[in-house]
């Protein structure tokens, strides 16, 4: 590393606010970027053979590995027709130095209930049902987090529905006088998925509206906000955090909306 | 099981589907598969894609894929002095990394790789120049197909991250497994190759000082079969050794 | 010596270089580097953090100050700046000398470093004033407020 590269890293490290705010002055991000720009994003899917489905996600240098393992069980008494989706993003100590081993973190567990939220629109649960009341799917989406470097929720939810996509069920049979499921080893149909919703977050730093933030400026960020498209262009979910800017023209949040609309039209024919 | 309000819950009990036909399977007879049988399975090694840590590498042989992270030195938490560094190796499984899913707390550590791939290590890392100093080394096992072959590639793996992250070492460790199957000796054995095994060792050493760090061995073998896997290995050391060399140079290089 | 070298691996030496002749039969890299050699010293460098020892000099904020001490949360060692969260505590006694942000001169006990200002380049580099401005040092031993002109006792590093 050079000297002066070294010099910058101090500064960095010692006053990050003031490091951000001296790049947000020259109409520029620490890693280059625009303010509106994303980070390439990158999928591989289906590299996973123990998984049903998988798919590994990088955004920028965030990775996320995902993958989907179908399980079978009784169905809830009040729910006979419906599987079940059970999503969970763990957050390693090895992925950042901000965690540390043990249960998964707050910030694991928001993650968590968020991915839920959106990722239930994505499957119609009674599409899961071998046998009513008897036996139905139960889908395992499990994603990790392999570096932690900003957004891990856009690009969880990338890592999440391309796994999902991926994902193949053999094909079941309930036996009513044994009460058993077989499968077969041989017949499998892919899983049906409603729609695709992808993610879009941003972040307020001082009035200013960051698209994709890295891990450096996230812990800076006034407002938080995560706009879901699916294929359409229809929106799925708007969650802001924080208190919006005025920006000029537009106020914050459609701008993020116009915004996360025109990358999904970009994106779409990335997210296999 | 006791809910855990900290995830997202499924049903109380979910099975594993249960198939009409097993899986093909060949039997102790028959000649290994896809390689001889003192061939190991390719390695693709990659040091530091981990920008959040220290040091780190990425290493997948055949279906086998493992991510490592080093952190620190960091300073030693609620301990008392002590001149010598800590090294700390967690092993974590994803859930979905076996054929039968790894349900996360119940059985997603695993504490004798952990062991394993520390005893590997521990010998070649010079903890003697960070007092009051750990060393974490975090493993997670995104795809694991035998868990002879996890301690092994895990060492391998642990060790190059070390180098990455600049930490002293008296040489890189790299290590290799075999098994006994029937009367022959196959290296590098797949789970379903371990699982017909009476017997399998990992051999983990430091070819550059023509040492041994830790010899791991599980099930029964004759004494004279395990110095066969003994010999087989550390000659396989070798070979992974200029694998590591290779992958440390490019990286440092860029 | 231009090539890189990897632990465990012996260290090509020049012939001039002094141990060389010196019956030692080798000298085993610890390091993934380049080696150096400056006079009778052989180096692989790093640019890699790593925990303070004897004689680093570090940089730090204060989280605590009581009469006798102030403690420090140690965050660039030797112009190496360490991960957030990956702070070293350190601890600046008042008989180990005057006050603040300086270097660290001993490994300490089992919770802290002992870290001292003692010396001409050591003590406060940055500090803000009871006004909340960042001040300015006007001599080795106090900074001036630049909203109210006041002056503050602070202990200053001088620069290079």
């Amino acid at each position: 590393m050079a000297d002066s590269a070294l010099k910058a890293s101090i500064f960095q490290r010692l006053h990050p606010r003031a490091y951000l705010e001296r790049f947000v002055a020259e109409s520029v991000r620490p890693d280059g970027r625009p303010f509106d720009a994303w980070r390439d994003v990158s999928v591989n899917v289906g590299s996973i053979s123990t998984a049903n489905g998988s798919a590994l996600v990088r955004l920028g240098e965030t990775t996320i590995v995902c993958g989907v393992k179908a399980e079978i069980a009784e169905p809830e008494l009040d729910a006979p027709e419906e599987g079940f989706l059970v999503p969970n993003i763990d957050l390693p100590a090895l992925c950042s130095p901000k965690f540390k081993p043990g249960p998964p973190s707050d910030e694991a567990q928001v993650l968590s209930d968020r991915l839920n939220e959106v990722l239930s629109s994505t499957i119609s649960l009674s599409s899961l049902v071998i046998h009513p009341s008897k036996a139905v799917w139960v889908l395992y989406v499990d994603a990790t987090c392999i570096n932690y470097d900003g957004n891990v929720f856009d690009a969880a939810l990338i890592a999440m529905v391309a796994a999902l996509r991926n994902t193949t069920l053999p094909k079941a049979t309930y036996n009513v006088e044994s009460g058993l499921t077989t499968c077969s080893r041989t017949a499998s149909s892919p899983l049906k998925m409603l729609k695709t919703p992808v993610s879009f977050s941003f972040g307020v730093f001082d009035a200013t509206l960051l698209a994709d933030t890295t891990a450096f400026e996230e812990p800076l960020l006034d407002t938080t906000i995560s706009v879901v498209v699916d294929e359409n262009g229809d929106l799925v979910s708007v969650v802001q955090l924080g208190p919006g800017v005025d920006t000029g023209a537009a106020d914050t949040l459609s701008t993020c909306i116009s915004s996360a609309k025109t990358r999904r039209v970009v994106l779409g024919g990335q997210i296999p | 099981m006791a809910l855990d309000r900290r995830r997202i819950n499924g049903p109380e009990e979910s099975f594993p589907p249960v198939f009409d036909s097993d899986a093909l399977q060949w039997k102790l007879e028959d000649a290994r598969k896809d390689r001889s049988p003192d061939d190991i399975r390719p390695i693709f090694l990659q040091p530091g894609l981990i920008s959040q840590a220290n040091g780190s590498a990425y290493i997948e042989t055949a279906k086998t894929k493992i991510a490592c992270a080093v952190y620190g030195p960091r300073q030693s938490k609620n301990t008392t002095y002590s001149e010598m560094g800590r090294l700390n190796v967690e092993v974590k499984f994803t859930p979905f990394s076996c054929v039968r899913r790894r349900a996360p707390m119940r059985d997603a550590e695993d504490r004798s790789i952990a062991v394993a791939i520390h005893q590997a290590l521990v010998s070649s890392v010079r903890l003697e120049l960070l007092p009051k100093s750990t060393i974490d080394i975090f493993v997670t096992i995104i795809e694991s197909d035998g868990l002879d072959g996890c301690v092994a590639s895990g060492s391998v793996a642990a060790s190059t991250a070390l180098a990455d992250a600049g930490i002293e070492l008296l040489g890189l460790v790299t290590s290799c497994a075999a098994s006994v199957v029937g009367k022959k000796l196959w290296l590098d054995p797949t789970e379903e190759e371990a699982r017909l095994s009476k017997g399998t060792l990992v051999l983990s050493c430091m070819p550059a000082l023509k040492k041994i760090t830790s010899v791991w061995q599980t099930g029964e073998m004759k004494v004279a079969e395990a110095l066969g896997c003994m010999d087989a290995c550390q000659e396989k050391c070798t070979e992974i050794h200029s694998v590591v060399a290779q992958a440390l140079l490019e990286s440092a290089k860029i | 010596m231009t090539s890189y070298v990897l632990p465990g691996q012996p260290i090509p030496l020049a012939s001039q270089w002094p141990s060389a002749s010196a019956g030692r039969r080798a000298y085993i890299a610890s390091l993934v580097g380049i080696p150096q050699q400056e006079g009778p010293v052989l180096s692989i460098s790093r640019v890699r953090p790593r925990p303070p020892a004897i004689n680093s000099v570090v940089l730090g904020s204060v989280t605590r100050l009581s009469p006798l001490q102030a403690t420090l949360s140690i965050s660039v060692v030797d112009g190496v700046p360490l991960p957030a969260g990956e702070e070293f505590t350190g601890v600046i006694r008042i008989a180990g000398h005057r006050v603040k942000i300086g270097d660290s001169i001993s490994l300490g006990d089992a919770r802290s470093y002992f870290v001292t200002t003692a010396r001409n380049d050591l003590g406060v580099v940055f500090a803000v004033s009871e006004a909340g401005k960042t001040m300015v040092p006007v001599s080795w031993q106090s900074m001036r407020c630049p909203e109210t002109g006041r002056l503050e006792k602070r202990k200053c590093a001088k620069p290079e």
